[in-house]
């Protein structure tokens, strides 16, 4: 089921869809049905008539074979009903109508097309009744039957289009979980930093040491936790940190960063890299991007009723093409929602002169 | 060559300059070191000021990358790329005929760099110098065109070239919608409200421009002053007159669809 098709109940369709859904309709099991039903009918017929059973048969056959093409075909045409008709009743009334209408064609036939001679012959007339009779006695309903069992089918599509909906989004929400577990820590990211190491080391700078720590403790939060579902806002705020920490020992000129939560959020249950994704794409698209660099904010709050809002802002760029797709932002948003609900939210506004402010508003459970 | 050789290196990272020069230091003593430059733009404004004969050039860099920066200089000097991790910058390298530096480098690699660096620069007379112009530019734009690649198609995922972000005002705020959370955009004269999963917001442009500039395959109008993400979409009910009306996932708005548009969904 993908999303990018929206699947729609169709108000007209189109002479060909008429066509499939005719075709559709006439199962083999509905064929055979009919045919299973019209020998029957001769067969119980066959006594109080004096007309051979093969030419009975035929007779009844062609009745119920008539009636069905009937059936089908009210199911799609016309294509446009008025709006107080409904479709299975249009499809019963035209099966009632068919069935005489059938019946007299077959005796029409039986004697030449004369309609008098028919008339005239009290047998013949008889024969008409009973098989017409027969017919209407059964046929509509029959016609419901089979408007039901569809109905039931269609609910059964349905239910089983709403299971694959949700498996759908189990499955996209179980890719979001793993794109977090693998590749944080980026290639890119980690030869620079231990570039920056090493240079620290060259010159014997007492920073090193320091600098190691973070690696460390940046790779130790990094490094995949499969079975570390969740974490606290002050384990995600380590992780940052470190992060941080790496990103201004490679620029020390050109960022700067505050960090300024309340003690009490911290002990909030977060969802482990939430926090790291915003401030790496601030870091990304804001900072590195540009020439003078910028200053990282992060903060957060208590808001009246209960709401926990919190905050990345930078004076970076700004928004351009190198936002990209905002994959990692969608795939944020599903994780906030799956974690915290639909009360969760993540807004994205420009700061003034330029730069990016971000915003997670969740309600903790 | 009588006078000293002469270098320039560019890099965003101050430590990693520092480093550098200091390695060049030790292995190639007499290489001066004329300037360092912060990012692409300075690498080719001291360029022009120095003429350096070597340009140690980062190859991400802000503002100017260092490829870019290096297409400027051209054949003037030689060239030098520096990378952290560019697997398939490092392939392209390695056809081309341009030299490069992986950090954080090996000793040996680098003294390996200036040996080559070295013949080159003495050898200017012969042997056709440096490299030919068309050489270096094409290595160049190999360079460039691979350097771009993994960017494009990170972006391309969800529609290369369409708007993704909608930028609209909210009170004092200047918001920034996510494209694909767009449920309806409704003309209102010379502004369009837009109407996403958490708010609407009007903005200040026609519903004709936006049309343009969103994916068709997800946004479509359904009347003259109406467009809905079809990924929105819950059903459909008709009207009289050959008209009908859209109804949306988790909305209670109901949209109306003229007739000039039904025939988008009737084929779905």
């Amino acid at each position: 089921m993908s999303s990018s098709h929206p699947v729609l109940p169709v108000p007209v369709p189109s002479h060909r869809e008429a066509w499939g859904g005719f075709v559709a309709s006439l199962s083999a099991k509905r064929v055979a049905l009919t045919l299973a039903l019209g020998a029957l009918a001769a067969c119980l017929l066959d006594p109080i008539f004096i007309t051979p059973l093969p030419v009975l048969l035929g007779r009844t056959l062609f009745v119920a074979l008539l009636g069905l093409l009937a059936f089908s075909a009210a199911g799609q045409w016309p294509r446009r009903l008025p709006r107080w008709m409904a479709r299975w009743l249009m499809q019963v009334v035209v099966v009632v109508l068919t069935v005489p209408a059938a019946t007299l064609l077959v005796y029409l036939v039986s004697v030449g097309g004369d309609l008098t001679a028919l008339m005239r012959s009290e047998g013949r007339l008889l024969g008409f009744l009973w098989i017409a009779g027969s017919g209407l006695l059964v046929a509509p309903l029959l016609a419901m039957g089979a408007l039901y069992r569809q109905r039931d089918a269609e609910a059964r599509n349905e239910s089983l289009r709403f299971e694959l909906e949700r498996s759908e989004l189990e499955r996209r929400a179980l890719d979001a979980r793993l794109r977090v577990l693998q590749a944080q820590v980026e290639p890119h990211f980690l030869f620079n930093t231990l570039a920056n190491i090493r240079a620290l080391v060259e010159t014997g700078s007492p920073q090193a040491a320091p600098v190691l720590r973070s690696l460390i403790s940046y790779l130790r939060a990094a490094m995949p936790r499969l079975h570390d579902e969740t974490s606290s806002l002050a384990d995600e705020l380590g992780l940052v940190r470190a992060y941080l920490e790496l990103m201004h020992l490679r620029m020390p000129d050109r960022l700067s960063y505050m960090i300024e939560l309340p003690e009490p959020l911290q002990r909030l249950r977060f969802p482990p890299m939430a926090l790291l994704t915003l401030v790496e794409n601030a870091v990304r698209h804001g900072i590195d991007p540009s020439e003078v660099g910028g200053r990282i904010e992060l903060g957060g709050e208590t808001r009246p009723g209960g709401l926990v809002r919190i905050w990345c802002s930078d004076s970076g760029v700004g928004l351009t093409q190198s936002v990209g797709s905002g994959t990692g932002l969608r795939n944020l948003r599903e994780r906030l929602k799956m974690f915290y609900g639909d009360s969760a939210r993540l807004d994205l506004t420009e700061n003034q002169p330029h730069g990016l402010r971000a915003v997670i508003e969740f309600r903790p459970q | 060559m009588s006078r000293l050789p002469t270098a320039l290196i560019a890099d965003d990272e101050p430590l990693l300059r520092d480093s550098l020069e200091r390695s060049l230091a030790r292995h190639w003593p007499e290489l001066q070191v004329l300037a360092q430059a912060r990012n692409g733009r300075e690498a080719v404004e001291l360029f022009e000021q120095f003429r350096p004969d070597v340009v140690f050039l980062d190859v991400h860099m802000p503002g100017l990358n260092g490829v870019e920066a290096a297409r400027q200089i051209g054949r003037r000097a030689q060239l030098v790329f520096v990378t952290a991790y560019e697997q398939y910058a490092v392939q392209a390298f390695e056809q081309g005929a341009l030299d490069y530096l992986v950090k954080p480098f090996e000793e040996q690699r680098l003294a390996d760099t200036i040996g080559r660096l070295r013949e080159r620069l003495a050898d200017t007379p012969a042997a056709g110098a440096p490299l030919s112009a068309s050489v270096l530019e094409a290595a160049i734009e190999q360079l460039a065109d691979v350097l771009r690649r993994p960017a494009a198609s990170a972006s391309s995922s969800s529609g290369e070239g369409h708007l993704q972000w909608v930028r609209a005002s909210v009170g004092q705020t200047l918001k920034l919608i996510p494209v694909d959370q767009i449920d309806f955009l409704r003309s209102d004269e010379k502004y369009t409200l837009v109407v996403w999963a958490e708010g609407e917001a009007l903005i200040r442009m026609s519903i004709r421009e936006l049309i343009e500039q969103l994916d068709p395959k997800y946004f479509a109008q359904v009347h003259r002053s109406v467009v809905v993400n079809l990924r929105s979409v819950s059903h459909l009910t008709r009207g009289p007159n050959e008209t009908a009306d859209i109804h949306l996932r988790g909305r209670s708005e109901v949209l109306p669809v003229s007739r000039s548009y039904l025939h988008l969904f009737r084929q779905m």
